[in-house]
């Protein structure tokens, strides 16, 4: 699709290794040339500002995700089926049935074993004080949602390796991508014989899926991937978000010591933690009807590309957009998408990440960086791949 | 100004709440609860009820042209 002759192109690779290193100056840029800009290398409009990617979001019937919400075409097909990937009634369909167990309501129950999940992981990581920040960003993740999907115990090892491969086939079709399709596959043929086999614990989410297919109120072939739309967005992401909090207390020990004084600010801290570092890059939709953003006219059957990192550290929107401050209110940022897709599992993903907060502020003095920390290699996921550190106890 | 709420659509975020608590709020089962209903925001919690609208995750609010 030839684009618009009055739209700016930017031409680098905002999926190359170093860019996914260090993404921001390439969005500053988008952002610079304008709120809709051509990227030639992946035949999409980049929406680098926070207005055009939340009214873009909104607008569900124009921007639509039954055609994938990815950047290339094989994964676009491939994972038709999931909640993320549907429209209208099919999607409300989906929504209602994988949402129910994750709204606060329903985690209510859950809450106080998380908090005391999370105490133990901050005890333990205490008792070596010298750790990776991310094995401590990892645990409770891992301890929690398996249990909630009711996924059986064997594979679990691989679940976050499968997070990864699933995420990265939903980049442009890079070497990255190409290398993760196979364990992409391999996470679709487990929950299909999970499926199968009924092997999900008893009461869990998962259990329920399939209790709703028993009632012939979902297909049973619909199961499988959405087993796949609770799993793999859960864990990457919110390791992410616990594992950039560690890093952002532990550079800018102002803040942490403003959350030791008022533990009050843990919420919206989890909401700047979010915006400051949104874990999950950029998703994209495809026009279903010739339209406009901005005043950039967009044909049906273009695709375009909502970067919610971007929109995050969007200056038309945010004061300072690149100071680290948990007093600002960050509720609004666009981290977890908005509107119909917005996320099913902010609630839990709250959840876990103040537990953690909550956990460390009562017993942790300092987190004081001992070397440098290092970003893993994701075609949609930002996420520190190794944060050395030191928990002083308070 | 006047607000629809869509409670087939909330999830009991509870963030529209945190934005406006004289505006909304959420009963036990943790659904929105907008405590104008049928009738107007009054014009103190104006700024307040708009906020309420634009962080609604799942867009749950919307503000009535009228
Ligand atoms: C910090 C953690 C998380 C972040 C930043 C995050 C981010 C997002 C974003 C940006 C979307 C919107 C996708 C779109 O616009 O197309 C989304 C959707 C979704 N997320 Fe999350 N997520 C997180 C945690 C979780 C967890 C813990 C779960 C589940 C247990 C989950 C399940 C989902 C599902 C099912 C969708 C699809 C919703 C739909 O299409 O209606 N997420 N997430
Ligand atoms: S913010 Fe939206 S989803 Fe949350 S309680 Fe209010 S209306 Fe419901």
């Amino acid at each position: 699709m030839p684009r618009h002759p009055d739209v700016p192109a930017y031409v680098p690779d905002i999926y190359s290794a170093q860019s996914i290193l260090d993404p921001y100056p390439h969005y500053a840029e988008l952002r610079q040339l304008g709120p809709v800009v051509w990227l030639p290398k992946h035949g999409v409009y980049a929406l680098p500002r926070y207005a055009e990617c939340k009214a873009v979001l909104l607008d569900d019937k124009t921007f639509t995700s039954g055609e994938g919400v990815g950047l290339n075409p094989v994964t676009n097909r491939l994972s038709r089926g999931t909640t993320l990937n549907s429209d209208g009634e099919d999607h409300a369909g989906r929504r209602a049935l994988v949402a129910h167990r994750l709204t606060p309501r329903a985690l209510r129950t859950m809450t106080e074993a998380v908090e005391r999940q999370a105490a133990e992981i901050v005890d333990a990581a205490l008792a070596r004080r010298d750790v990776d920040g991310v094995d401590i960003a990892e645990a409770l993740p891992t301890a929690v949602v398996p249990d909630l999907v009711g996924w059986p115990q064997e594979h679990r090892k691989n679940l976050l390796s499968w997070g990864a491969a699933t995420f990265d086939v939903l980049g442009p079709l890079n070497g990255r991508a190409a290398a993760a399709t196979l364990r992409g596959l391999g996470v679709m043929r487990f929950a299909r014989g999970v499926v199968r086999r009924r092997s999900v614990l008893p009461g869990s989410m998962g259990d329920d899926l399939l209790g709703a297919a028993d009632e012939g109120r979902i297909a049973r072939s619909e199961c499988p991937a959405l087993m796949i739309d609770y799993l793999v967005p859960s864990l990457d992401t919110t390791l992410s978000a616990i594992a950039s909090a560690l890093h952002l207390f532990a550079t800018h020990p102002g803040q942490w010591q403003l959350l030791k004084d008022d533990p009050g600010l843990i919420p919206n801290a989890v909401n700047e933690v979010v915006r400051y570092e949104s874990p999950l890059r950029a998703f994209s939709r495809k026009v279903a009807k010739d339209t406009e953003v901005a005043g950039t006219a967009l044909r049906a059957g273009s695709r375009v590309l909502v970067l919610y990192a971007s929109a995050n550290r969007d200056a038309l929107e945010w004061e300072d957009p690149d100071t680290f401050d948990i007093r600002r209110d960050a509720s609004r940022q666009l981290g977890f998408g908005r509107g119909t897709h917005g996320c099913a599992g902010q609630g839990l993903a709250r959840l876990e990440i103040q537990s953690m907060l909550r956990a460390l502020v009562a017993r942790v003095e300092k987190i004081v960086p001992t070397g440098e920390p290092e970003w893993g290699l994701n075609n949609i996921i930002r996420r520190l791949q190794r944060l050395p550190l030191e928990l002083v106890p308070a | 100004m006047r607000i629809s709420v869509d409670h087939a659509r909330c999830e009991g975020h509870g963030l529209c709440a945190g934005q406006a608590p004289d505006v909304f709020d959420l009963d036990d089962d943790a659904q929105v609860v907008y405590l104008f209903e049928g009738g107007t925001v009054p014009p103190e919690h104006l700024a307040a009820a708009r906020a309420a609208v634009n962080v609604c995750p799942v867009a749950a609010l919307r503000e009535l042209q009228h």
